[in-house]
């Protein structure tokens, strides 16, 4: 009778220790759970969008293509490039700016509606400079290669 | 025997203890190398930084385009450049400085090589990110090496040019729109391989032996070379 009566209390106990011990890892798990930064929080969109958008102009600046297409104004051509370049999700609106930052795309150079941009909680904007291109004069035959920057301000969000 | 079963029992609890404190040392450093990690956004900075060197180096280009088409020199564009930057990125404290701008135009290597070139050294500071002294060089140039005209009939001769980059390279993109021969016409440019310099340029022309040779390559650099 006596054993007996051990051996339950010695069962109890088990028990006892297993929730005990399932409620340690459960509060270290919570515990470390508050310090996640979740893929969604606005820190990671900020700097994914930044990151997505430098990389895009910095390449196709990279491969010699961006730089012609803007000095001759090609507007729908750097709209399907940037189109290509970036993910189908990510919209954007890029304004082609003379050093005193006045626009000189007469054309919007969008992706997306602009509510998009009006209405998105997160928007990042990424500047990029440009000096210019070589042209050859059609009437003298020779190149005219005249430094005249260009500052490129894109704004990238997610639909 | 009892007292071996609970400590058995304590065990356990250690055990789990322990279990709990290294997941939340791990998730600590996992939190922290994340935190780091995104909140330096390295590849902005290498990017901006990318910017500006591609830039200083077309810009250089542009110089040297320019000064060989019309003698204008590069001082003035890269003055114009550094202070530009200061405008385009103004919360990004950046410094951009500018040494030993050097060009030359058509000069003569040896007899029948003359190269136009182009170069300068910079040095970035980017005040926001802590970058102090990253520095890099640009050099181009163009070099225009020319063989001896040969004659095909009374009237028409052919001259072989070889053209190469800075990078010792030759110029791959060219067509008779790049060429000029003073007081030729019928100005046909073929291009065919060589086993020394890889790509030659074969030049028919009607016009006089004695030639001046001139080509602008896709960046409109210009470089002469003449026979004698």
């Amino acid at each position: 009778m006596r054993i007996k009566d051990l051996r339950n209390k010695r069962g109890q106990m088990r028990i006892i220790e297993t929730i005990l011990a399932s409620f340690i890892i459960v509060a270290a798990l919570s515990f470390v759970g508050i310090f996640a930064v979740s893929p969604t929080s606005p820190a990671y969109e900020m700097t994914d969008l930044e990151k997505m958008g430098y990389s895009a102009l910095h390449d196709l600046d990279q491969q010699g293509l961006l730089a012609p297409i803007v000095y001759n104004q090609q507007w729908s051509d750097l709209r399907n490039i940037l189109r290509i370049t970036l993910p189908n999700d990510v919209y954007f609106n890029l304004t082609i700016c003379n050093i005193n930052g006045l626009p000189i795309n007469s054309n919007p150079i969008l992706y997306g509606d602009l509510n998009t941009f009006s209405e998105a909680k997160n928007v990042a904007s990424i500047t990029y400079c440009l000096v210019g291109i070589p042209k050859l004069n059609a009437n003298t035959g020779t190149y005219e290669a005249n430094y005249s920057p260009l500052i490129l301000v894109l704004e990238v969000t997610r639909g | 025997m009892k007292t071996r079963r609970e400590k058995r029992g304590q065990f356990i609890i250690i055990a789990v203890m322990l279990t709990a404190v290294m997941i939340v040392s791990i998730g600590a450093l996992m939190h922290n190398a994340i935190t780091y990690y995104k909140h330096e956004p390295w590849e902005e900075y290498s990017t901006l930084i990318g910017d500006i060197e591609i830039n200083s180096r077309r810009l250089v280009e542009l110089s040297l385009a320019s000064y060989t088409n019309s003698s204008e020199p590069i001082t003035s564009n890269l003055a114009k450049w550094e202070n530009d930057l200061i405008d385009a990125y103004p919360s990004s404290g950046i410094t951009l400085t500018s040494s030993g701008a050097q060009m030359l135009s058509s000069s003569r290597i040896d007899y029948r090589t003359t190269k136009s070139s182009a170069q300068a050294s910079f040095t970035l500071d980017i005040q926001s990110i802590g970058l102090e002294g990253y520095a890099f060089n640009v050099l181009t140039s163009v070099t225009l090496k020319i063989g001896t005209p040969t004659a095909i009939n009374s009237t028409t001769n052919e001259i072989i040019a070889v053209v190469k980059s800075e990078t010792g390279m030759p110029v791959t993109d060219l067509s008779a729109a790049n060429f000029k021969i003073e007081n030729a016409t019928k100005i046909s440019v073929g291009s065919i391989y060589d086993k020394t310099n890889i790509l030659e340029y074969k030049i028919v022309y009607d016009g006089p032996t004695n030639a001046l040779v001139e080509v602008w390559d896709q960046r409109g650099i210009h470089v002469v070379a003449s026979q004698t």
